[in-house]
């Protein structure tokens, strides 16, 4: 307890005996060293302990009210109000939001001069790529949070924070480096799946082979693929190809007009004559795919493997560009994860 | 581009570039000497960005609940924005300045830099005039206000269903003095004061402090609280039973939402004070208007 509160002079002695009773009561020990602000540049996708999003979000209604002197204000928040008692956190945010809402609307005549100084130009793509792959990771963190939050209560916030993970996978197209995009989106697939609750079309069986995304700069294929990308502009009717591995295994989705083609290589013998069932986790969540049978969890190859291990397959047509950088880095994105099975005969 | 605050929750493609602009210049400009400091002008920029993640604003859409940031004109929002990273950017310059000075140095330092040096704009403490800028004031606050402490009085009662937990805090607060309140929760539960020393005192009220902490941060509490009183002040007489009835949007008055009145109702018909399933039109007894009084009145 700290030393104003215990010399304020308080004719209720017996109120001032409970008060300090209920501060012990509500102070979360855990939090008494307060969290920093989540710095750019970092991986900031899971929300620190200090994040309440059941009371974070009431703080400006709450200092608004008491702006306004609104009737029964702190009966109306009284679980806010008692939350701040213990929450470091939440009460900071609360003295930034009523000290910045207070100057706000005492100052509501000044002109928005400084708008006019702002670039016309400014867009995701000029803006730097720090600040984008913050944004990426708050999005997804921030749809994380809703879904906990929503599994706490037996509420549904599926919808919610697929808004979320799609504001993010559009945002992440614009960030050029495949790194970035990668970090951007890194907790993508696992929070996705979250968001994705078990259904009749998702194959029951896990999968025989995974593949993932494979993107940067560095040797072999990725080192190829940065090559591509850098031509692209100067040599516009070269395949470009999006890469795909799992394990030692290599794969490729190309486009022929507004085909996308999967390539598997290499392919076990026992896959050898079967048909493939192929699963995009990430597939529903986006649109400018109209993948082949509707289902982007089950998509049925055309023709069985073949004797030299390779199956090539279309999975849906596009309106997008491999060509065009952020049509690419989309689709790039809805292939973070692509799942395998056989198909039954 | 100018933006809005409804720019930054249904079109954040399209306005988050405006934003950055908008906050790396106010950021520099409140930096001072550390405006060239990137990583200090990112510490300020984010923070400002994550809030309005946090508050659910930023790519909110239509389903984040509207914020009072959504109230403001957009001469408004400017404002609290430019205020919000000032104050960062103040935190920030005094984190970098305090622990690299002497005071002898920070005295030195006053004349040639005095008109420039952001830190002298704030004449008052960061947080000085503000309600309840520390928890112990509004700890204070929650125990003398009659509905707060009528909240922390129902939420003792509900440790009734585990007689030893509730035992152990009426123990706490004989301990502590609060004589009044114990009497009070014993006059509603009827209950005895226990002679007996308990065992594992600790232990029960460590599960004890847990449940009031849940309890009290709980939102059917204080709506069971405030539908209550609603429901006795609104209520218009029906026949010659003494029954009164009250609609649900009656309830609602102006600062709660439908569901919210639900949720209340729902906390008190499980409490046993009403009969309710969900109707439009509540309907309460005399012998339910007499436990509802008592619910909810202090003294």
């Amino acid at each position: 307890m700290s030393e104003q509160f215990m010399g304020k002079p308080d004719p209720q002695a017996q109120n001032t005996l409970l008060a300090q009773w209920l501060y012990g009561l509500l102070a979360n020990k855990a939090q008494a060293t307060t969290e920093g602000p989540l710095p750019v540049g970092e991986d900031v996708s899971f929300p620190g302990q200090g994040y309440h999003a059941a009371f974070y979000p009431q703080i400006p209604n709450f200092a608004l009210a008491l702006l306004r002197q609104s009737p029964n204000v702190i009966t109306r928040y009284a679980p806010l109000f008692f939350h701040l008692l213990g929450c470091p956190v939440c009460h900071r945010a609360y003295l930034e939001t009523y000290d910045a809402l207070r100057t706000a609307l005492a100052d509501n005549t000044r002109p928005t001069t400084t708008t006019l100084r702002l670039s016309t130009t400014a867009g995701l793509a000029t803006t730097s790529p720090k600040l984008l792959v913050f944004l990426c990771q708050l999005l997804i963190g921030q749809a994380r949070t809703i879904l906990r939050q929503a599994h706490r209560e037996h509420s549904d916030e599926d919808a919610w924070a697929r808004t979320l993970i799609q504001q993010a996978m559009q945002i992440s197209r614009y960030l050029m480096q495949g790194t970035l995009r990668q970090r951007a989106l890194r907790d993508l697939v696992e929070v996705a799946s979250l968001a994705q609750p078990a259904q009749p079309e998702v194959p029951p069986t896990p999968p025989m082979l995974s593949y993932s995304l494979l993107v940067g700069a560095g040797s072999g294929a990725r080192g190829r693929s940065a090559i591509r990308r850098a031509d692209m502009a100067a040599r516009p009717n070269e395949q470009v190809s999006i890469d795909l591995r799992a394990g030692s295994l290599e794969g490729n989705i190309t486009q022929e007009n507004d085909t996308l083609i999967l390539r598997l290589v290499d392919l076990a013998a026992d896959l050898r004559g079967h048909s493939l069932i192929i699963s995009v986790p990430l597939g529903t969540l986006l649109e400018p795919v109209r993948w082949r049978g509707g289902n982007p969890y089950a998509i049925r190859s055309t023709g069985p493997v073949a004797s030299d291990g390779t199956l090539t397959t279309p999975l849906g047509s596009t309106d997008l560009h491999l060509n065009e950088p952020i049509d690419r880095n989309l689709v790039e994105t809805l292939f973070k994860k692509l799942d395998v099975r056989a198909a039954e005969e | 581009m100018p933006f809005s605050a409804r720019d930054l929750r249904y079109h954040i493609e399209d306005s988050y570039p405006a934003l950055c602009t908008y906050l790396q210049n106010r950021a520099q400009r409140y930096l001072g000497k550390l405006s060239f400091d990137a990583f200090e002008v990112d510490q300020v920029v984010g923070h400002v960005i994550e809030y309005l993640m946090r508050i659910q604003l930023l790519g909110g859409g239509q389903q984040a609940a509207p914020t009072a940031l959504d109230e403001l004109s957009d001469a408004q929002f400017y404002t609290f924005l430019n205020r919000m990273v000032q104050n960062k950017a103040i935190d920030r310059l005094r984190r970098r300045r305090l622990p690299m000075n002497t005071t002898g140095e920070l005295e030195e330092q006053g004349n040639p830099d005095d008109e420039n040096d952001p830190l002298n704009a704030m004449v008052e403490p960061l947080w000085g005039d503000i309600p309840f800028a520390n928890p112990e004031d509004a700890a204070l606050e929650a125990a003398s206000q009659e509905q707060l402490r009528f909240i922390l009085k129902k939420c003792i009662e509900a440790l009734n269903v585990a007689p030893r937990q509730l035992q152990a805090i009426m123990q706490e607060l004989t301990d502590l003095g609060a004589s009044e309140l114990v009497n009070e929760v014993r006059a509603d539960l009827s209950a005895e004061q226990a002679e007996a020393p308990l065992p594992h005192l600790s232990q029960h009220k460590d599960h004890a402090h847990k449940k009031l902490r849940l309890c009290l941060q709980k939102n059917s509490t204080n709506l069971a609280v405030m539908v209550a009183i609603r429901l006795t002040e609104y209520g218009v007489q029906s026949g010659q039973t003494g029954d009164i009835t009250v609609l649900l949007q009656t309830l609602t008055q102006t600062d709660l939402s439908l569901r919210e009145v639900q949720t209340g109702l729902q906390h008190l018909a499980q409490a046993g004070l009403l009969d309710w399933h969900g109707e439009e039109n509540v309907s309460i007894s005399p012998a339910q208007q007499k436990g509802l009084t008592r619910f909810y009145e202090d003294e």
